[in-house]
């Protein structure tokens, strides 16, 4: 898949994750090893889980939902949607790995790992980066971020158990701070703000008053839908 | 008929990753396609923003056993202070998830 000297610039790519990034993303998803202990599933499942949905805010509902016994097509539904982020932010990395003889099946693969950490170290690092270089650098980077989280999803199922009470909370805390926090950082609009903003206003409300599991839908939809009108009709008026 | 004690492995698969994967592979099907500046990329990314803060939302006010021993005014002002360090440190990821935490632990703590 690589060319031969490319092995440097992978390894460069996983101490890059190393770095920071694969600690940051590993104990933040911890939480969804605790999750999943708390919906039932075996440890491997909690793992297996990290490595195949790789999407955080997806693993968390998927738990969560489990947990409170919810319909397994709801669930698939509510996961597909919380995972439409994945499609922009794929969008905008592939065309940065792309070379005139990258095979579709190696663009797959690479697809795989674009989640919230990969894509935006990816915006940070590989503008500056020669073409060739890029792929091995993102692989490196990308594999070493989710085996580090894989192993921390199992550590995560059993040490929520064994941590005094306070710790186990912040470690419950721990997604919803980042990504919060890696939403609003990646935040390059006024949309994206006002998407923020009314999602945080309107969800108690949708909370309260849609009722069949429907609310988080209700919410991105009105919420998402609210935020994006007014640049819509702001770029119509001006073009 | 579907019950996740006997099929862990497979719920993972089919009601986690599948849903999840598929704008993953879309997405290297229209990549050399669609423009970045397209209306419905951006409905798509505002729909996707205001979720994961529904979710969010959710896990603070609806808490698993173990957060909610932090009672919910404790879970809302850490927000509070996270937001803080995040604005203060100049849109710091990891300010912000210091400052929470910190709140969140010590209210736990205290009034747990």
């Amino acid at each position: 898949m690589f060319a031969p000297n490319s092995r440097r610039w992978f390894f460069a790519g996983a101490r890059t994750a190393l770095s920071g990034p694969a600690w940051y993303v590993g104990l933040s998803l911890m939480s969804t090893g605790a999750l999943a202990r708390a919906a039932a599933f075996p440890p491997e499942a909690a793992m297996l889980a990290t490595a195949l949905i790789w999407a955080g805010p997806g693993q968390v509902l998927f738990f969560g939902a489990m947990a409170a016994k919810t319909a397994p097509a709801a669930i698939a539904f509510a996961v597909s949607l919380s995972s439409a982020r994945l499609l922009p932010m794929c969008l905008s990395v592939l065309p940065m790995l792309r070379g005139e003889k990258t095979r579709r099946s190696t663009l797959l693969l690479a697809a795989h790992f674009i989640a919230v950490t990969v894509w935006a170290e990816s915006l940070r690092r590989l503008p500056g980066m020669e073409k060739s270089r890029r792929l091995p650098f993102f692989f490196g980077f990308a594999l070493t971020c989710s085996g580090l989280t894989t192993l921390t999803t199992g550590v995560g199922y059993w040490l929520t158990a064994a941590v005094p009470a306070p710790l186990a909370a912040g470690l419950m805390m721990l997604s919803p701070f980042y990504f919060l926090a890696a939403t609003a950082r990646a935040s390059r609009e006024g949309a994206d703000w006002l998407a923020i903003g009314a999602g945080a206003v309107l969800a108690p409300l949708t909370q309260a008053f849609v009722g069949g599991g429907f609310d988080l839908l209700a919410l991105a939809i009105v919420a998402g839908a609210g935020a994006w009108l007014p640049g819509f009709f702001a770029r119509r008026a001006a073009a | 008929m579907f019950e996740p004690l006997a099929f862990p492995y497979l719920a993972v698969v089919l009601v986690g990753f599948l849903p999840s994967e598929i704008w993953r592979w879309l997405s290297v099907v229209i990549a050399h396609r669609i423009d970045e500046e397209s209306e419905a990329l951006r409905l798509v990314r505002s729909v996707a923003t205001a979720l994961l803060v529904g979710v969010v939302v959710k896990i603070v006010s609806a808490p698993t056993r173990e957060l909610a021993v932090a009672p919910l005014w404790a879970r809302g002002g850490a927000f509070v202070f996270a937001a803080a360090a995040f604005f203060a440190f100049r849109r710091s990821v990891f300010a912000a998830i210091v400052a929470g935490e910190a709140a969140i632990i010590a209210g736990a703590w205290w009034w747990g």
